[in-house]
């Protein structure tokens, strides 16, 4: 059992990365604030049945991603899962490369375009079924299984709801491109 | 593209996140070095990881963190007695 005087001592370190987690996934500062501030207070009344030594982090993110769903779900509706369609392997990899043909690093080169501005607009513009655990794996670096445990889903769902967000991110990411129209044609 | 592109191709996800056995781990390593094309397109997808890793962190500002450690300084230490 955790002790409830360690909490801020415990908690302070984790603020910065809860509070980007916070803000890519309500989108806006004021509700990441709002979000974070009461999942810290729900963190603290549960921090006795907290296993002192286990994972603190994933536990926490747990209360954050719980208390930014029970708060925002009702607003919006949720695409279903097969609604994304099948994207293929590799979709933006594709996309950047085509017409490039010889060059190696064409495709990396065009990475290199996307400012941070279009990284986050690509992960903000996925249904949150997909957006969490894009965020959990990729922005926050946690394991499949810490994300099940995260998100309350079996691991197999993860597996599928992290494959099929990542192909929506590269199409976000693609789209991001086509509007700006920075494909460069080959010389 | 081969029947062993395909394979390895659907396994990117699993091979770039470590989640995988080790013997299906050196299976598409070894299919990586023997294909340019998938090595390239594995690659791509490890780069495209790291801008998103890098790209989605946002600096807490320092309003916002003093706000939330002024909370954090409020919290009953003693819990709520039961009931």
């Amino acid at each position: 059992m955790a002790d409830p005087a360690r909490f801020e001592d415990d908690v302070v370190p984790l603020l910065p990365q809860l509070y980007s987690a916070a803000l890519r996934l309500t989108r806006n500062p004021t509700d990441a604030e709002d979000v974070l501030q009461e999942a810290l207070l729900r963190a603290f009344r549960g921090y006795g049945g907290f296993k002192a030594g286990t994972n603190l982090r994933a536990w926490l993110y747990r209360i954050l991603t719980n208390t930014f769903i029970n708060r925002y779900r009702q607003q919006t509706r949720q695409p279903a899962e097969v609604e994304l369609g099948e994207l293929e392997d590799l979709y933006l990899y594709r996309r950047l490369g085509q017409g490039s043909g010889a060059a190696r690093s064409a495709e990396e080169e065009a990475l290199e375009r996307f400012v941070d501005a279009d990284l986050r607009a690509a992960v903000e513009s996925l249904p949150e079924i997909f957006r969490i655990p894009v965020l959990l794996a990729d922005v926050e670096g946690f394991s499949y299984k810490e994300i099940a445990r995260i998100t309350d889903v079996p691991i197999g769902t993860v597996m599928s709801r992290l494959h099929r967000g990542r192909k929506a991110l590269e199409k976000a990411l693609w789209d991001i491109t086509e509007r700006r129209g920075t494909v460069e044609s080959p010389a | 593209m081969s029947h062993n592109c395909e394979k390895a191709r659907a396994l990117a996800y699993r091979y770039l996140d470590r989640e995988m056995v080790w013997y299906r781990r050196l299976q598409v390593r070894w299919h990586l070095r023997r294909c340019p094309r998938c090595e390239h397109g594995f690659h791509f997808e490890e780069v495209l990881r790291r801008r998103i890793h890098e790209g989605c962190h946002e600096e807490i500002p320092t309003a916002v963190y003093e706000r939330l450690r002024a909370a954090l300084r409020e919290l009953p230490i003693k819990a709520d007695p039961p009931g």
